[in-house]
Formats: C-alpha cells, sequence, structure tokens
C-alpha cells in the first residue's frame, strides 16, 4: 500500500494543456475523487499516474518513489476502466488470472488466488463464462477483481460506474466503499457525477480546465466553496446565483440585486465595491408568510416526495429554488415572500469568480 | 400479394442470368481438361465430353519439366505449382507480418505521418510495367534475376499496401482501453500485442494473408520480367506456353487453369466474411 | 546475459523506439526498391538498347527519348486505348456489382448460394481468365453458340479477329471477373448501413424508393467510392488479359500500354524509349492518384466526422 503524491503535473498538446500544474498529496488509504466536468483534465491526470501517458512536465510520486519515467507495468498499480476492458476473448477466470500469469506465477497459485479474489467480490460461479454473456454489475464486479488479485499499491478508477443504470450504480457505490474499507488501500477515483464523488471520497479534488480549483473532504466543498465554479457544481438543485453589487450603504456592505437587497452585517470597508454574485443554496431558501423578506410568485413545483422543489419567480432575470417540506401547501400562482439563512450566503467575485467576504 | 411474386420472379431472373454467365466459363474449362484432344475445338461445341479422360491432367502432373520442342510441346504443372506456392506463400507471410505491425504502429502512435497509408498505397497504383524495365536491369547487376528472392522481395512490396489497409481496420476494431488495461496489469508492450492484440485480430490476419496469397498466386507482369527459367510461376508458364503454342494444347492448359484455380477459390472462400471488413478501407461503419 | 537482455528489452519497448521497429525493414525495402526508379531516370536521358553494350556506358541523349515518345503514334494509342477500356470497364462493373448486391441484399430462398458464386470469379487467375476466355470466344465456339440459341438465327461474332470485337472481349473478360469485387464491396456496404435512420424515415412514410434514393444511397457514397478508386487503380493497368486472350491483337487493337511497353522493352529491346515512356505514364498516373487519394481521405474524414457526432 502506498500513498501517491503528484508534483507540477502538467500535459500539454501543443498550445493547449490538458492538465496545468496538478499537485497532490494522497497520504496512503486515502479515497480521493478527482471531479470535474468533461475535458477537465481528470483523466489525463490518472493516466499520467498509471503511465499510460508521459507528463510534459512534473512528477508523480508513489509510496515516496518517483516512478515519473517508469512503465506502467513496473508501477503495481490496479486500474479500472470505464469500459471495463474485460478481454472478450478470455474466460472471466482467465481475464482474473491474467496480471498473475504475466508475472509467471505458478499454475497453483493461481488458481488459489484466483477462486479468493472471485469469492470476494461474489463471481465466483461466474469464472467459466465469457465477458460477453455478463450483466453490467457481474462485469463490474469481475473488473474489480482483476485488479484486486494483484495487490496493488493503489487503486485507480476511471469512471467505472458510468455505464451501469441508477439502480446499479447506488448499489455499486457501497461495495466500493466497503471494499476500501477491508482492503485499506489508496483509492483514486475519477468521475464527473457530483453525487459519487460527495458519497464516495475522503477528500474530494475539484478540476476545470486542467487546473485545481479546490480541494477538501466533502462538506467543506460543499459548503465552503471557494469560487463560483465549485459552488455551482455541488448540489442538486444547484446553488442559486444571483447577479448584483456590493456597495457601501450608510457604512454598512449591501448587496443589490434585482428584486433583492440585503444589508450585510459587516462594515462597507471590508470589501471595495465591485459587481459580485450573491450565491446561496435551494435548502437555505425559506418560504414567509406576511411580513419580511421579498415577494415572489411560485411558477413551477416539483414534488419528489420526501421534499417540493419549488421555482420562485421573483423579478429578477432566473427564477430562485427553494426547498421546502412536502407537508408545506402551496401552488402554482401563489403570491409567498421568502428570505435567505444570514448564515449561509456566498459572495463570488462579479468577474474572477473568487470567494470573498468569507 | 402478386407484386411480390413479381418482383422475386425477376430478381431470380436476374440473378440467374448472371450465374449462368459466371459459371459458363468455369464450367467450360473444366470440361475441356476433361476432353482429349480430338474434341477440343470441335461444332458444335461438345459440352459435356463424349469420351471423358484424364490424359491432360496425367500429361501435366508428372514430373519434368515443360518441353518445348518442335511441333511437340509437354505442358508441365508440378514444378511452376511449387514455384507459385512456395513465392506467393513466403511473401504472403512476410508482407502480413511487417503490414500489421506497420498498421498497428500507424493506428496506435500515428508513425509515419497522418498519410502514411495513403502514400503507401501508390506503390500500387503504379502500373508494374513502369519499374519492369529497371528492374530488369537492377537485378541483373544483383544477381538476383530469376530467383525466389529477387520475385518475393517485389511482392512483398507490392502486397504491403493491401495489407496495412486491410489490417487497419482490424486494428482500429479493438479497443485502446484493452492495451491500456493489459500495460496496467503488467504486460509489456511486445506482451500486449501477442495476448491481446493478436488473439483480437486473428481473423482479419487470415483473410489478409490469404487474400495477398491470392494476389501474388494469379501475379503475371513481374513474375515475367523478372523470372524465367529457374523460377517459373504459373501464370508465366501459361503464357510461355501461349505465346509458343501455334496449335493450341487447349486440354492440358485447362487442365492447368483448373489445379491452379481451385485450390485459390476453395480459400478464397474461407475468407469470404473477413474480406468484406478488410476491404472497408477504414470507411465502413460495423 | 539476462540483465542485458532486460534492458535491450526495456529500450525496445520505448515508445519512441517501439513504434518505429516494424519501419525500419519496410523502409530499408522500398529503399532497396526505389533504386531503380533513379536508373529509370537515367535510362530514359540516354540512349541504350540491351544489345548495345553495358548501360553505364550509353550515350547520353537529354530530352530526345521523350520526344520520341511522346511523338510515338502508338504509344499516343496505347494510352488512349487503356483509359478506354478503363472508361468502358469500370463504370460496367460499378453499375452490374452494384445492382447484384442490391438484388442479394436481403435474405431469401437460395441467397447464400448467389452470393458464393458471385464471389467466385475474382478469385480465379486473371491469366488463366484470359486463356479461358480465348478457348471460348473462338469464330466456332461456344459463346456463338449461345448467342445463336439466343438469336434464333446463327450468329458468327470473330471476338479475337475482328479489331472492334476484340475490345469488347477485353473489356468484357475484366467486367468478367471483376464485377465480382464491386459486387463484394457494395454488398458489405449495404450490410453497414445504421438501421436507426431507416427505421426514422419509414415511420415518417417514405417509400421504399424514398428511403433508397435519399438515406441509402448517400450513406453508400464512401463504399461506391472505394469501389471506383480500387477498380480504376487496377483497371489502367491490365496484362493479362491482352495478353492472352488477344495478344494485343489483332493488330494493335487491343494493345494497352503495359503490352505496349512491354513490347518495346523486350521485344523491340528500345529500353531508353521504353523508360521515357515509363516515366510519362508515371506522370499520368501521380495525377490521377492525387484525385484518387483526395477522394479516399474526403469519405474517411466525414465518416470520423460523423461518428463522432
Amino acid at each position: 500500500m502506498a500513498g501517491i503524491r503528484l508534483a507540477g503535473l502538467t500535459k500539454a498538446f501543443g498550445a493547449s494543456r490538458a492538465v496545468d500544474g496538478v499537485s497532490l498529496d494522497i497520504p496512503d488509504g486515502e479515497f480521493v475523487v478527482l471531479v470535474g466536468p468533461s475535458g477537465c483534465g481528470k483523466t489525463t491526470t490518472l493516466n499520467m499516474i498509471a503511465g499510460l501517458e508521459a507528463p510534459t512536465a512534473g512528477d508523480v510520486y508513489i509510496g515516496g518513489e518517483r516512478v515519473t519515467d517508469q512503465e506502467p507495468r513496473d508501477r503495481q498499480l490496479g486500474m479500472v476502466f470505464q469500459s471495463l476492458a474485460l478481454f472478450p476473448h478470455m474466460s472471466v477466470f482467465d481475464n482474473i488470472a491474467f496480471p498473475l500469469r504475466i508475472r509467471k506465477t505458478p499454475p497453483a497459485e493461481v488458481r488459489a488466488r484466483v477462486e479468493a479474489v472471485a469469492e470476494t467480490v461474489r463471481v465466483a460461479l461466474l469464472l467459466g463464462k465469457r465477458p460477453a454473456t455478463l450483466s453490467g454489475g457481474e462485469a463490474q464486479r469481475v473488473a474489480l477483481a482483476r485488479t484486486i488479485v494483484m495487490r496493488p499499491r493503489a487503486f485507480l478508477m476511471d469512471e467505472p460506474l458510468s455505464s451501469l443504470d441508477a439502480r446499479l450504480r447506488v448499489e455499486m457505490r457501497t461495495e466500493l466503499k466497503r471494499l476500501h474499507a477491508a482492503l485499506r488501500a489508496t483509492f483514486v477515483y475519477v468521475t464527473h457525477d457530483q453525487a459519487e464523488a460527495m458519497t464516495m471520497a475522503d477528500r474530494i479534488v475539484v478540476m476545470q480546465c486542467g487546473v485545481i480549483q479546490q480541494v477538501g473532504p466533502p462538506l467543506a466543498v460543499y459548503a465552503d466553496p471557494v469560487n463560483h465554479f465549485v459552488a455551482g457544481f455541488f448540489g442538486v438543485p444547484p446553488m442559486n446565483f444571483v447577479d448584483g453589487a456590493l456597495a457601501a450603504d450608510a457604512g454598512r456592505l449591501a448587496f443589490r440585486a434585482a428584486g433583492v437587497t440585503i444589508v450585510l452585517d459587516r462594515p462597507a470597508e471590508a470589501v471595495t465595491a465591485r459587481d459580485a454574485v450573491l450565491g446561496v443554496r435551494p435548502e437555505h431558501v425559506r418560504l414567509r408568510d406576511g411580513t419580511g423578506g421579498w415577494p415572489a410568485t411560485v411558477g413551477l413545483l416539483e414534488p419528489l416526495g420526501d421534499e417540493t422543489i419549488v421555482f420562485l419567480d421573483y423579478g429578477g432575470p432566473t427564477s430562485i429554488v427553494a426547498k421546502v417540506d412536502p407537508d408545506e401547501k402551496i401552488a402554482v400562482g401563489d403570491h409567498r415572500r421568502f428570505m435567505f439563512d444570514r448564515g449561509k450566503l456566498l459572495f463570488f467575485d462579479g468577474t474572477t469568480g473568487e470567494r470573498i467576504l468569507r | 400479394m402478386k407484386r411480390r411474386w413479381l418482383v422475386a420472379f425477376v430478381r431470380h431472373a436476374a440473378l440467374l442470368a448472371w450465374t449462368a454467365v459466371t459459371l459458363i466459363p468455369v464450367y467450360w474449362m473444366l470440361n475441356t481438361s476433361f476432353k482429349h484432344s480430338g474434341e477440343w475445338v470441335t461444332w458444335p461445341p461438345h459440352w459435356v465430353p463424349e469420351q471423358p479422360t484424364l490424359e491432360n491432367y496425367a500429361q501435366v502432373l508428372t514430373p519434368g519439366s515443360t518441353i518445348f520442342d518442335l511441333g511437340r510441346q509437354t505442358l508441365k504443372v508440378l514444378k511452376p505449382l511449387w514455384d507459385s506456392l512456395f513465392t506467393a506463400t513466403a511473401s504472403a507471410l512476410v508482407a502480413v507480418a511487417l503490414g500489421s505491425a506497420l498498421a498497428y504502429s500507424w493506428a496506435r502512435f500515428g508513425t509515419g505521418g497522418k498519410n502514411y497509408p495513403y502514400s503507401v498505397l501508390t506503390i500500387r497504383m503504379l502500373p508494374p510495367i513502369v519499374i519492369a524495365v529497371p528492374f530488369l536491369v537492377y537485378y541483373v547487376s544483383l544477381h538476383l534475376l530469376d530467383t525466389y528472392t529477387g520475385l518475393i522481395l517485389v511482392y512483398i512490396a507490392t502486397s504491403l499496401p493491401y495489407v496495412i489497409w486491410m489490417m487497419l481496420a482490424f486494428i482500429e476494431d479493438v479497443p485502446r482501453e484493452l492495451e491500456s488495461a493489459a500495460r496496467v496489469m503488467g504486460a509489456s508492450r511486445f506482451r500486449v500485442l501477442s495476448s491481446v492484440v493478436l488473439p483480437l485480430t486473428v481473423s482479419g490476419l487470415v483473410a489478409t494473408f490469404l487474400f495477398v496469397f491470392i494476389l501474388n498466386w494469379s501475379e503475371l507482369l513481374l513474375a515475367l520480367t523478372l523470372t524465367n527459367t529457374q523460377v517459373s510461376t504459373i501464370p508465366i508458364t501459361l503464357n510461355k506456353f501461349q505465346s509458343v503454342n501455334e496449335g493450341r494444347d487447349y486440354g492440358p492448359q485447362a487442365a492447368i487453369g483448373a489445379i491452379a484455380t481451385l485450390p485459390v477459390v476453395a480459400l478464397g472462400f474461407l475468407i469470404q466474411k473477413h474480406l468484406v471488413k478488410g476491404f472497408s478501407f477504414g470507411l465502413l461503419r460495423k | 546475459m539476462p540483465a542485458a537482455r532486460r534492458v535491450a528489452l526495456a529500450w525496445l519497448e520505448r515508445e519512441q523506439v517501439f513504434k518505429w521497429l516494424p519501419f525500419v525493414p519496410v523502409q530499408a525495402l522500398l529503399v532497396f526498391l526505389l533504386l531503380p526508379f533513379v536508373l529509370l531516370v537515367y535510362l530514359s536521358l540516354v540512349s541504350w538498347r540491351i544489345t548495345r553494350g553495358v548501360w553505364w556506358h550509353a550515350p547520353f541523349v537529354g530530352a530526345a527519348n521523350f520526344t520520341v515518345a511522346v511523338r510515338d503514334e502508338r504509344f499516343v494509342w496505347a494510352v488512349i486505348r487503356t483509359f478506354g477500356f478503363a472508361a468502358a470497364a469500370v463504370p460496367l462493373e460499378l453499375g452490374l456489382g452494384f445492382g447484384l448486391a442490391l438484388l442479394c441484399r436481403e435474405r431469401f430462398r437460395g441467397r447464400r448460394f448467389y452470393t458464393t458464386v458471385f464471389l467466385l470469379p475474382m478469385m480465379i487467375v486473371p491469366a488463366v481468365v484470359g486463356y479461358d476466355l480465348s478457348m471460348l470466344l473462338i469464330d466456332q465456339g461456344p459463346l456463338n453458340q449461345i448467342l445463336s440459341l439466343l438469336a434464333g438465327r446463327p450468329v458468327t461474332v470473330r471476338w479475337i479477329s475482328d479489331y472492334r470485337m476484340a475490345k469488347a472481349a477485353i473489356v468484357g473478360a475484366d467486367v468478367w471477373q471483376w464485377t465480382s469485387l464491386v459486387f463484394l464491396i457494395v454488398l458489405s456496404g449495404f450490410a453497414g448501413l445504421p438501421p436507426d435512420p431507416i427505421r426514422a424515415a419509414r415511420a415518417m412514410g417514405a417509400s421504399r424508393w424514398q428511403i433508397f434514393r435519399h438515406i441509402e444511397l448517400p450513406l453508400l457514397k464512401p463504399v461506391l467510392a472505394i469501389a471506383l478508386v480500387l477498380r480504376s487503380m487496377e483497371a489502367l493497368k491490365i496484362f493479362d488479359y491482352p495478353v492472352l486472350l488477344t495478344e494485343g491483337g489483332p493488330g494493335n487493337s487491343t494493345e494497352t500500354i503495359a503490352v505496349y511497353l512491354w513490347r518495346v522493352g523486350w521485344d523491340f529491346t528500345r529500353v531508353s524509349d521504353a523508360a521515357a515512356m515509363s516515366l510519362i505514364l508515371m506522370v499520368v498516373v501521380v495525377m490521377y492518384t492525387v484525385i484518387a487519394i483526395h477522394i479516399l481521405r474526403r469519405e474517411r474524414r466525414q465518416l470520423a466526422e460523423e461518428a463522432a457526432r
């Protein structure tokens, strides 16, 4: 088992950089998730860790050892691909046995280890079958078995669940977490699905355009995003954003936007006056009766059973989305008033997207 | 529905017509091969030999070399058969090995530039006659004239374009992630080739081999230029005989035609399905 | 030594080295075989016959051979004739092959039989085809007999001895043999048609003809392009049929470029002239090649774009 360290990892294709100066320290045994939109460089980073792509600059360290120039096969890593990459011309047994046979492991030991691992991931009954005959979940587990049997120093996973249907995906997520707990190995997991990242990670690494935006435990990334992009990436429904400006208002700092004005409990000098974006999550939008707050009309309702999503038209360019209790009596066209939880307001610079006023 | 019946009728009529066109020459060749010399040219033509005989085959298949005597030529096919077999097989094997490796290298790494397969195709577009003349002089100086090596080398070069294009189609069908997975699991690049790429492209390799084999087996012009007596493939033998023989020896020639053709046709059927894919030149969808 | 071997293997595996490995022998072979081209250019610039001493002592004559070649009527005619054959044969092959594939694309009883038979001709040695047809096409021969039966009266077409019919015979030989290949290519094209656009069109109420004309035909364009390029490439080179079927005759009526150059070089031993003509021919072929490659690349690129969507 080993930790992984990335130092200034860069991958350039001509003038453009798929990965730009990525540095990251992953301690042994951590479950790290690289998350971000397509093309953000997460898969390229993973490939560089595996040695499938050579970095233009920077280094990769596994277990303290510099492996940047090593061939993939010498790095002792287990990797699961999005397409699972099971060898179609081999049986399940041969697929799992492959890494062992390459290393000329004696047949008796091969048999023993393959069967043991097959038991662990519950594919023991499938050993004689061909990959084409397996279901999505079964193929998934065979791919896992193939990596586990190698006893690698760390596990790399490139969107392994994206080809599964929703229910199976949720099941496999739990299975992977259990596996991680049992093996106590380092997991580097790549996905574009923020829910997956939130549920599985010890720490999340948010990437965009080849650059790390933020690193932290899920709740930190969720509640304390470092910029506009990270804030908007997590949470379903996504965070509400209101474009406006911060300016001085009688010695205090105030945020003004169409239909919404908030005087903050901060001195006017806290930040220079500027365009700013207010961010507030749907669960922090409260509906009020009577006075207080701002007026709005209910535009759309999405009852989900455990909560109801409410779209409020308040005069601004987009609706404000709120989450309310499913028992709340509300209908489209209702006139209500809404307010934000004071302590949960986030402000971002209007030009750079950086978080201000923390 | 009467319409359906009509369509089926027209379809079968057209297909049968072409079937006749296709099979008649083939039948005639087989037919003639079993006739003795009196029956070769008759009017009306004998569609079935009245006195079938195996003497043509007997003559052609017994050992000995083709004799060009005044008045009597005796056509022999054993040596030409061997020469054709050897040159076609050797050149096909080498061409397939080299060409597939090349196709893989280009498909995975882009070696040679993005236009390489196209520029390689120009080899094939060149009429062999263009190089026939200097090649003669060239080979004479190198003592390669009329040798197996000389002919095989040229055949390899002319086969490569087809090998590359056909194998490209098959190689591109192997998902790259399979190779990546194998590499991470500890396979060297060579091992990846043998354990992953090779098994998954076997049908393509076989089809390409057989296709190139047929191509070289049938080749006339270059063989005519570069070989004569030491090496004498079947097409050359047929041609030599044709040009020397005034009163044509239809029977033995038909026998040779049959012997030369049937094995190749059999091979062709085996690879029928795979030819389809290999001939896609990367342009057909799956 | 195992250690040294391991180091050597490790070096061979590096991408930079690995990817060039097959190129080394291939390029070596191609270079080896390219040297005669230099010789070709040299030969075209000197005056040499095989009978006249050694080639490296031949006198230099500059462009004289080229002028002779261009003025050589027989050469020019051979070129025109060859393009004529290709222009006649290739469209026929494309049309027939396409038609046959169209008839065979759906399952029906006997389909396998027909497909098997239709693929036969392209696997036969062309020299054998030439020779075989020469037997069939004699004046008092089987083909004329069949034609007589079909026409209801005696028909004696002098396929080989009449200069017009001989040309038809050559074209016929080529078409007979290579329609088979076009058939194969187009058939695979049909097999590779994506079912979804066709299903969608059906749902929208399009008729069979409309589907064929507006959806399938455009999708088959790359297939036809391949067939066109492949066949015209090979058709311009024909040698086997004229030699074995008609021996370039009667007269010179079926003398293709390949046959004429052969004669110039061998029968007349005018090697330098043959060299000059070869070079001129090469220029023509290069022009043609550029067009053909352009077509292939365009189709391949279009397909890649479509696949990406």
